[in-house]
């Protein structure tokens, strides 16, 4: 195979159609990442984090979406809700702590309420103000406490007990209508009973935020684990279903793991999830950035904040089932450790592959074609999942991803990018 | 015990721990293996105040670690080395002078060769993790050995991880 010189290697890959290659801007350009915060970002249902994070009333945990700072809290009626973490008085960030709980008072503030601690305005764990300082004084009877209230936002627990914040008051599908049939393969296992988190790290890496949701779609990838080419890579391995759902989510199915063949290791079926088949693997990427992957005893979840064109923020989260005994969660924590864990197997080779993309798609290097092109009949290592991603961001975004200067065109009609059995209503 | 004794006991702990540590910058793994009983367990814990729990990131007997670092050549790894800089806080002996409990406070460095682009990034040095070894050793015959190793770490943001054991 020649190789090329600076023209033929700018041009459309021969033997490729529209839909199979992307341009590496929408990788690294800031104007399509700016776009991107307010066009997807702010549009999608974004888990934010887990039920068991905030297990008592007046707990609370912090986060940011599309760089809005969002609070979530567990009012004293056991009702998990999301704001703006924004005071309506000055725009200072109310809380700033990750986590923690409001049953106890604040230098500033009083028990049960989310204070800020600039002027000691008060909020109740719904959102009201409560209390506004030297409020006749300064106020007189202009201005009233109803009217300055926190902003709301869409907020559900769902899947397994992951917490769900959409900021477009105007979404008009649940979180369970606008997952679909991706949830399928993995509701019953994590809602047979309730989970725990039991891992959480999080990592900043030097690419764009969907170069990691690819990776966590392409399975093709495996030839970067010499554990999962060891305990997998036979004929099952390889007739691993690929499909795509409506809304640009995407789930990988399932087999059965041989771990014995990795020194070391062994079976994971004494703790298998509720449902689960003996050393299953099933994964499902949601659009546009979360990832579930339950490999039979231990859940991960990935959940990204994009921080830039060429960066990301990774949070990773290890899950049991809270009935665990102290051995059941021992076990699951190895698990998934011993694979995903930041001292794992496997996860060390993925931020170091991603990493790699980054340093060679940032901002000043020259556009590129990104080959999406492998068919293999909706398999596993058919890159099915990655050309339905980007037709879905592709419509939001109304650019084309293979040259995003272009307004949206659909691919080829004869070009696969949904599994059709497998597509909702 | 007399006091000669045990500060010759305070030495062969301190000794041991940073052996441990150049062994470990070196990646001699099987010299710091070396350094641990048969009966040695390894650990790596933080605390999230994310999810107000205590967490295990690594852990493993001896055997596992052996078996751990028998496997990296399969895997594709930065080769980027880690350094550490170590003091030895605390070494609290038993009474007969058998067994220490030691704290040692430890940065770790990560020196770059590969990045992500080694033209620009390698040789460049920076902080990869601030932690505390908290050792259980047992002395022999004027030797310390490690019979325990929990890593706490203070960092809990690690952004390519690593597939050593720190």
């Amino acid at each position: 195979m020649p190789t090329r010189n600076a023209q033929t290697w700018r041009e459309p890959p021969k033997g490729l159609r529209q839909g199979e290659w992307i341009d590496s801007r929408i990788y690294s350009d800031s104007e399509i990442f700016e776009e991107e915060l307010s066009k997807v970002w702010k549009k999608c249902w974004i888990a934010v984090c887990h039920e068991s994070e905030l297990p008592e009333p007046y707990d609370f945990r912090t986060m940011t979406i599309a760089r809005e700072p969002v609070i979530v809290t567990r009012g004293p009626d056991k009702k998990v809700r999301a704001f703006l973490n924004v005071c309506p008085h000055r725009g200072n960030m109310i809380e700033m702590r990750p986590s923690g709980s409001f049953k106890e008072g604040t230098p500033s503030g009083n028990p049960k309420h989310m204070t800020c601690m600039f002027h000691a305005w008060q909020f109740d764990m719904k959102g009201n103000c409560a209390y506004i300082s030297r409020e006749k004084e300064g106020y007189q009877d202009r201005l009233s406490r109803k009217d300055v209230g926190l902003r709301k936002l869409k907020c559900e627990v769902y899947f397994g007990g992951f917490v769900w914040v959409c900021l477009d008051d105007e979404m008009d599908m649940s979180v369970a209508e606008w997952g679909g049939q991706a949830f399928d393969c993995l509701q019953k296992a994590v809602d047979e009973e309730p989970l725990e988190v039991f891992h959480y790290h999080k990592a900043i890496i030097p690419c764009n935020y969907k170069l990691w949701h690819d990776t966590n779609s392409e399975f093709y990838h495996d030839y970067l684990h010499y554990h999962n080419r060891i305990t997998g890579f036979n004929d099952e391995y390889f007739a691993r279903k690929n499909s795509s759902y409506d809304n640009g989510h995407v789930v990988v199915g399932s087999f059965k793991v041989r771990y014995d063949q990795y020194k070391g290791f062994d079976s994971r079926a004494d703790v298998s999830f509720p449902h689960m088949e003996e050393n299953a693997w099933y994964m499902i990427d949601m659009f546009p950035g979360i990832n579930f992957n339950l490999r039979g005893s231990a859940l991960r979840c990935d959940l990204m904040t994009p921080l830039g064109p060429n960066e990301v923020m990774i949070e990773f989260r290890g899950l049991g089932l809270k009935s665990d005994t102290p051995e059941q969660r021992e076990a699951r924590i190895e698990h998934h450790n011993s694979i995903w864990g930041p001292f794992g197997r496997n996860l060390h080779e993925d931020l170091i592959a991603v990493s790699g993309q980054g340093g060679a798609m940032h901002e000043m290097a020259e556009p590129r074609r990104i080959l999406h092109g492998r068919h293999e009949n909706h398999t596993i290592h058919d890159e099915v999942g990655m050309r339905h991603f980007y037709d879905t961001w592709g419509k939001m975004m109304n650019r084309l991803p293979s040259d995003p200067t272009k307004p949206y065109a659909p691919p080829p009609d004869d070009l696969e990018l949904e599994e059709p059995v497998a597509r909702t209503a | 015990m007399t006091s000669d004794k045990n500060a010759a006991a305070v030495e062969a702990v301190k000794n041991t721990i940073y052996r441990a540590c150049l062994n470990l910058d070196q990646e001699k793994w099987t010299d710091w293996l070396d350094l641990c009983a048969d009966d040695f367990h390894y650990a790596i814990k933080a605390y999230s105040p994310e999810i107000r729990n205590d967490m295990t990131y690594l852990a493993g007997s001896r055997d596992d670690m052996a078996n751990l670092t028998e496997m990296l050549p399969k895997h594709n790894t930065d080769r980027s080395p880690l350094s550490r800089h170590a003091t030895v806080y605390t070494v609290d002996l038993n009474d007969d002078g058998t067994e220490a409990d030691a704290v040692t406070s430890v940065a770790i460095y990560q020196t770059r060769l590969d990045g992500t682009s080694s033209h620009v990034d390698a040789g460049s040095t920076h902080l990869f993790v601030s932690a505390k070894y908290y050792d259980k050793l047992r002395i022999e015959n004027g030797t310390a050995k490690f019979v325990e190793r929990v890593t706490r770490l203070d960092t809990r943001r690690l952004d390519r991880g690593s597939h050593w054991p720190l």
